[in-house]
């Protein structure tokens, strides 16, 4: 094995369903037009919640988008990765469902920050309030956090390692880089990696509002008027693939992953760390074997918190030095909100198009540069410009840190 | 009314590691040992207590919280507008 050339990793797949659209060219055009998904909440009752608004996934239907009948019984997260899943199994053009010997040789990492919760929320309902004498026989299937993976297994027989993993708001960084780690080192020759979150309901937002930490009017991040960050879901999915394999059958590249970093801040549950946040992205940007210059855009965390605003921009100018401030960075999440654990996999498929395009995404709702903010954030308009390599970074509660690094298609 | 004020008083050292002896009115709440968490805590404490909704963001300063005294005038006036 030492002699060989080390295995790489390739995108040949992707799929998103997000407030701004469901699909990849929806999403991506609704990026381009610096559209916002975020609006009054409308699936769930806001009457007596200060936060009003979220960025829903709005006019889904399971139904009505064809998706199989095993995901029509599950939880709206898991019909999430069943959209997001196809999508990038559809364009890698993988024949699917997998046949016996080679469904070992593929892995589906789904991750979600909390899984099936609006079944427990409703289940909860029911029992507490309703009085009713049973829940729905279904209620702990769709409720685990390992059932979106599993679903996704069945459906195309990927009978190699399948299961989810939670680092809140990092989950589908964590869970991409877990698919390119177990592609480098052997153990499988592609996979689904991503996450996948449907968590907005009252109680969540009555929890989530506990925290004081959400804006009720919308998500500005690194702009001065920002007031926290705004609620989302969707699911953002990537099929990795080793590329000798994808070469072999003629597949189309769309990128490649070159590094992964990730770290955590042990220090403190909320605030975050410099050397945390700093810590990953040179791991990452080591892993690639590139320099901060080499970086043409980063897709940051961005939440629109004060305090991870300020920290990103401050980690960014420790590792880019002077090359922070000729860094273009955005947060997308401006447009599609905080998708939680499936953000990082909606904001890497932001990278890899804007690579594809050579377009840099917009900040949107930037008035003007936040104290101690004071790089290029693209502000309200995106920009036409060369983009080879790109940054995606995501922080979680906890400390929890991961960041991607993506290049072009090898030559 | 007087009844506010030490009850919120009670609520700030209960949540304090080290709560000093005294909390005089004018004392900044950046003064005090508590944390961004604690105060999320502490403001759903005061909730709960006195059966109100304090429109709170930690993303934002503003004069309610700026010291002991003004979080209890606060509570005065929103305990006062539920009655």
């Amino acid at each position: 094995m030492n002699n060989q050339q080390p295995r790489r990793v390739v995108i040949t797949g992707m799929g998103v369903i997000s407030s701004i659209g469901i699909g990849v060219d929806k999403f991506w055009s609704a990026i381009q037009q610096t559209e916002c998904g975020i609006t009054d909440a409308k699936n769930y009752n806001t009457e007596d919640l200060q936060i009003k608004i979220a960025g829903e996934v709005k006019n889904f239907d399971p139904k009505e988008e064809g998706l199989p009948k095993q995901f029509l019984m599950a939880d709206r997260y898991s019909q999430f990765a069943g959209m997001a899943a196809r999508e990038a199994v559809l364009q890698s053009g993988m024949t699917m469902p997998l046949k016996p010997e080679d469904g070992m040789r593929a892995a589906a990492i789904i991750g979600s920050g909390v899984g099936g919760i609006n079944t427990l929320e409703d289940s909860y309902h029911g029992l507490f309030e309703l009085k009713k004498r049973a829940t729905h026989p279904l209620t702990l299937l769709k409720t685990i956090g390992s059932s979106a993976p599993a679903h996704v297994s069945i459906e195309y027989g990927i009978t190699g390692p399948v299961f989810g993993i939670v680092s809140a708001c990092s989950t589908a960084t964590h869970s991409i880089g877990l698919v390119y780690n177990m592609i480098r080192q052997g153990l499988v020759d592609f996979g689904l990696g991503g996450a996948a979150e449907a968590s907005l309901a009252w109680g969540t937002t009555r929890a989530w509002q506990g925290m004081r930490v959400l804006s009720p009017v919308g998500l500005y991040p690194f702009s001065k008027r920002r007031n926290g960050t705004v609620l989302a879901e969707g699911s953002g999915i990537l099929m990795l693939e080793e590329y000798e394999h994808a070469k072999n059958r003629g597949a189309n590249i769309l990128a490649e992953l070159k590094g992964f970093g990730m770290t955590s801040d042990a220090a403190d549950m909320v605030n975050p760390s410099i050397d945390g946040t700093a810590g990953a992205m040179e791991l990452a940007l080591k892993d690639a074997d590139l320099a901060p210059a080499d970086i043409d855009y980063i897709n940051a965390h961005g939440t629109a918190t004060v305090v991870n605003d300020i920290n990103e921009t401050r980690s960014i100018k420790r590792v880019f030095g002077n090359n922070a401030k000729d860094t273009p960075i955005s947060s997308t999440k401006s447009m599609h909100g905080h998708a939680l654990g499936a953000g990082g996999g909606i904001e890497a498929i932001a990278c890899i198009k804007a690579m594809q395009d050579n377009y840099l995404p917009a900040t949107i709702g930037f008035d003007e540069p936040g104290d101690e903010c004071d790089l290029d954030y693209i502000p309200n308009e995106g920009r036409k410009s060369e983009v080879n390599y790109t940054m995606s970074n995501s922080f979680a509660f906890g400390g929890l840190n991961a960041v991607l690094v993506f290049g072009p298609a090898p030559a | 009314m007087e009844d506010v004020a030490s009850k919120i008083i009670e609520i700030l050292k209960k949540n304090m590691k080290e709560p000093p002896e005294t909390i005089p009115m004018e004392t900044p709440l950046s003064d005090l040992d508590i944390e961004s968490l604690d105060l999320a805590v502490i403001v759903f404490d005061i909730e709960d207590t006195f059966g109100i909704e304090i429109p709170y963001n930690a993303n934002e300063e503003v004069e309610d919280f700026k010291t002991v005294g003004s979080v209890v005038d606060k509570v005065k006036e929103l305990v006062a507008a539920n009655g």
